[in-house]
């Protein structure tokens, strides 16, 4: 059986400089985890224990240090980063604008592959309000940042998309209004989602298959 | 040497030692009195080298240019952070960038194509690009280690690294360029540049004296925008894995 997002005997390190001398620490060895199209998964774990790391992996910001990816039974080493970065959107923990307004921020990831998508629409999906698109990112609150960079990496028509923890630095009752928002694209777009958190609550709320990253091993996270 | 030579080696000496006297309560007399008397000894040996040029034939002053650009290089390298290629790439954006708005001053009549003009423009382009190359490559380095985030929120829409940097390309030239800009704004009403008044003090006509100072401004100016463009747009790959990654030792 082919899955969507494969991750074969994926181990990781990295570097800390203290004074001047660099100290390796490993966050993750031989780690496996197979995840079928369409699929949620919730990927908890404490700060610091490679959750932000293993999505990096898969939108290859960074590499492992030994083992294989594989998107569609493809290794992602052996595809353009590009191509790999288009279909594996990411949601950053702390939204990121590019300077310009929503309208351009939205369109970024169409412009960037040349297609042609409704902004109105995809802003509608991720609960930006129309009245915004003209506005200067500088005077977007944090949770209207966050939802145009949701519509953001949706233009680039993703087929797995990669959230970390998109609503840690908001409110609960923002929190929970984009996670609605998220499971209901991911419902009706079909979307493979790997969506880390460090909240067993919110994990238990967004439901699908929940894991654990801890002591550099993933583990299937027991129902409580 | 002619006593107007003897006064002012005299004069610079002394404003030397009494500048570094009084830079000393912000501890860098040392520095301002080896940095001035540097200076002296260099310009002197670089005018007994042009004495020599002048009866030399002329490819000894392509030789002599090459040598400075060769330092210059070296020089906006170091600004660099020691980039990968970054000293093959600052050679040879301020070699080019010179070179190329030399040749005008030269097709175009306005120099004759002799040592006394080939050297002393040629170093003038040289040094200025040298100097808006090296605070552009600065620049672009920390524009690109404080734009991480933004960064790599490019990347991973799918964006190339040029893509990516182009804000920080764009402020790196920029602030590189603010200095001369400034000047430009100000030329004639604030400083008489040097050579236009170089011309004046040997007994030359101020319209002429004006006419090549503002060609030379321009091409100043021409020669540090093309340079420091090279050096940013060949540096940026340096900068990324070839995996299009941003590289995480940017110091």
């Amino acid at each position: 059986m082919s899955f969507h997002l494969e991750l074969r005997n994926v181990s990781k390190s990295v570097f800390h400089r203290v004074n001047e001398t660099k100290i390796r620490t490993l966050l993750f060895s031989d780690l496996n985890l197979k995840i079928g199209r369409g699929e949620l998964v919730t990927i908890m774990g404490a700060s610091g224990s490679g959750k932000t790391t293993l999505l990096r992996l898969i939108n290859r910001l960074s590499d492992p240090d030994s083992g294989t990816i594989l998107l569609n039974s493809i290794d992602i080493c052996s595809m353009p980063p590009q191509e790999l970065r288009k279909k594996a959107g990411m949601v950053f923990q702390l939204p990121v604008m590019f300077q310009g307004s929503v309208r351009e921020n939205i369109a970024f990831g169409m412009e960037l592959w040349g297609e042609s998508m409704d902004i109105n629409a995809l802003a509608k999906d991720a609960g930006v309000p129309e009245k915004l698109l003209d506005a200067d990112t500088g005077r977007l609150s944090v949770g209207e940042k966050q939802r145009v960079c949701i519509a953001r990496a949706l233009s680039t028509q993703p087929e797995l998309l990669l959230l970390d923890e998109p609503t840690s630095s908001l409110d609960s009752i923002s929190a929970q209004k984009i996670e609605t928002m998220l499971l209901g694209l991911q419902r009706d777009h079909d979307l493979t989602m790997v969506w880390v958190t460090h909240e067993k609550e919110q994990a238990g709320r967004i439901g699908g298959r929940r894991l654990i990253l801890k002591d550099g091993k993933l583990e299937e996270h027991a129902e409580d | 040497m002619q006593r107007i030579e003897i006064l002012a080696i005299a004069l610079t000496f002394a404003l030397i030692i009494l500048s570094s006297a009084y830079a000393r309560r912000f501890g860098i007399g040392r520095e301002i009195s080896l940095a001035g008397t540097r200076a002296v000894v260099q310009v002197l040996i670089l005018a007994s080298v042009i004495l020599v040029l002048f009866r030399l034939p002329l490819y000894w002053s392509f030789v002599v240019l090459l040598v400075m650009v060769t330092i210059a290089g070296h020089t906006t390298y170091s600004r660099s952070g020691k980039l990968e290629n970054g000293r093959v790439i600052a050679t040879f954006s301020i070699a080019s960038a010179s070179f190329l708005l030399l040749i005008p001053f030269f097709l175009s009549g306005i120099f004759p194509f002799e040592a006394r003009y080939l050297v002393p423009t040629g170093s003038i382009f040289i040094g200025n690009a040298m100097n808006i190359s090296s605070l552009a490559i600065d620049r672009y380095r920390g524009e690109i280690k404080n734009r991480r985030a933004e960064i790599e929120a490019c990347l991973a829409l799918g964006a190339s690294p040029k893509r990516a940097v182009a804000p920080s390309f764009k402020q790196g030239i920029l602030s590189a360029l603010i200095p001369s800009i400034d000047n430009m704004k100000n030329l004639g009403m604030v400083w008489i540049p040097g050579v236009m008044t170089g011309m004046i003090l040997s007994g030359g006509d101020p319209v002429e004296a004006a006419s090549i100072q503002i060609a030379i401004f321009i091409s100043i100016f021409a020669a540090g925008m093309i340079a420091s463009s090279l050096m940013l747009h060949y540096s940026t790959n340096s900068f990324f894995t070839q995996a299009c990654q941003l590289k995480e030792d940017i110091d």
